[in-house]
């Protein structure tokens, strides 16, 4: 079962209840190469939609990078080059996807992928400058927005 | 250099089905962003492969520069499989050759059931406090270890209990919130799969093989991989 789904189901039924206003700044979405066009080419669906509806039940303000969905731009980490020791190379890869970014405007980005999200975090923003991006897992965001109901006789559980 | 016949197709070692058809377009190679990194690109590796001048692409490190994105072949006008082509490539080098520690995981998770070889007392230990820590914001919330009949099995990146331990409280929060039945495994739950990054079948379908095995002795309805 994707992730995806997984979130999606959760709020579409009403099992978690998040709070859009706790994320009102601009947001955007990046595209990880697997949930999309692998995805797309293996089993005939890429997760392009599913996500974004996701992300945007949980912020205020959302927008596109350009080329998205299956044109989207690989964060320059993927197939394992997190891992490898190709940094120079890496980073020059991510050249794209750090444009596309700060094009944007956003102050917030939703990786859902623990290699795109390492590589923009750790790498990307400190290599192009826009350390004042902020980046969260997809799973992040939806934990981060959560309005958690008290279990019964248990006392208030907010969020921080 | 020897003439080679391009009609030949068990001449050629790595793997693509229709190389032969390529245009030469460059579509590929052009919205590549490492195109001309290490003399090579995308679509030159194509015509290496078709000449039969596979040791050149083997031994260069383009395919790992390349991040296999699949951005060229979903452009691709002849729809040529080659993200196939490059991972080939990365399976050809000697596995003492495969750059930096990604085999060095893949042999770690065969060994101990995760690429960082974490032995099982300490990772059961470590969700154990973690899950007291989270229980104190949470009131009754732990994590279910080896829970047979449980709706959703998870893996877990094993650069989470390894480096950034923390993180793992996003999914436990979302899971607590919406009274999820869930569980984790205490051995072989890796959800990271190396093998599929150094071309390496094998490895990869014992290491798959694992996390099937679990999910049906747990008898999970569904297994989930937040990578
Ligand atoms: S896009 Fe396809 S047809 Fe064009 S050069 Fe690349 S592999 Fe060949
Ligand atoms: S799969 Fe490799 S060669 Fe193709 S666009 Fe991505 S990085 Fe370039």
């Amino acid at each position: 079962m994707s992730i995806h789904d997984l979130l999606k189901q959760y709020l579409e039924e009403g099992r978690i209840k998040v709070d859009k206003s706790i994320h009102h700044e601009l947001t955007t979405y990046h595209d990880p190469c697997n949930y999309g066009r692998k995805s797309e080419r293996m089993f005939g669906h890429g997760y392009y939609e599913e996500p974004r509806w996701v992300a945007q039940q949980c912020c205020e303000n959302f927008v596109d990078m350009y080329p998205n969905r299956a044109n989207n731009f690989c964060c320059g980490a993927g197939g394992g080059a997190w891992a490898a020791p190709y940094v120079e190379e890496r980073t020059f890869y991510g050249r794209t996807k750090a444009k596309q970014i700060k094009d944007t405007g956003a102050k917030l980005l939703i990786a859902p992928c623990h290699n795109c999200r390492d590589m923009i975090m750790k790498s990307l923003r400190k290599e192009y400058d826009f350390m004042d991006v902020e980046v969260k897992y997809l799973w992040e965001l939806v934990a981060d927005s959560l309005v958690i109901e008290p279990r019964e006789e248990e006392g208030e559980a907010e969020e921080e | 250099m020897e003439p080679l016949l391009i009609s030949k197709r068990e001449k050629r070692r790595l793997a693509s089905q229709y190389a032969d058809l390529c245009l030469t377009c460059g579509t590929c190679a052009g919205g590549c962003p490492v195109t001309g990194v290490d003399g090579l690109d995308v679509r030159k590796v194509v015509r290496l492969a078709l000449l039969g001048m596979d040791q050149e692409v083997i031994d260069s490190k383009f395919p790992w520069v390349c991040t296999l994105c699949g951005r060229c072949e979903h452009a691709c006008p002849m729809n040529i499989d080659l993200t196939a082509l490059l991972r080939s490539a990365r399976a050809m080098r000697p596995r003492d050759q495969v750059p930096g520690v990604l085999h060095k995981g893949v042999a770690q998770c065969l060994k101990s059931g995760n690429n960082v070889g974490i032995p099982k007392e300490d990772f059961l230990f470590l969700l154990e406090d973690l899950a007291a820590e989270l229980g104190e914001e949470l009131p009754g919330f732990e994590v279910p270890v080896d829970k047979k009949g449980a709706k959703y099995l998870f893996t877990i990146n094993s650069k989470e209990p390894f480096a950034e331990p923390e993180d793992m409280f996003f999914w436990w929060r979302i899971l607590y919130a919406a009274k999820e039945s869930w569980t984790v495994t205490s051995e072989n739950w890796e959800g990271v799969n190396w093998g599929l990054f150094t071309g390496d079948d094998a490895a990869m379908k014992e290491i798959v093989g694992r996390v099937v095995k679990n999910y049906k002795e747990m008898e999970c309805e569904y297994l989930v991989l937040p990578e």
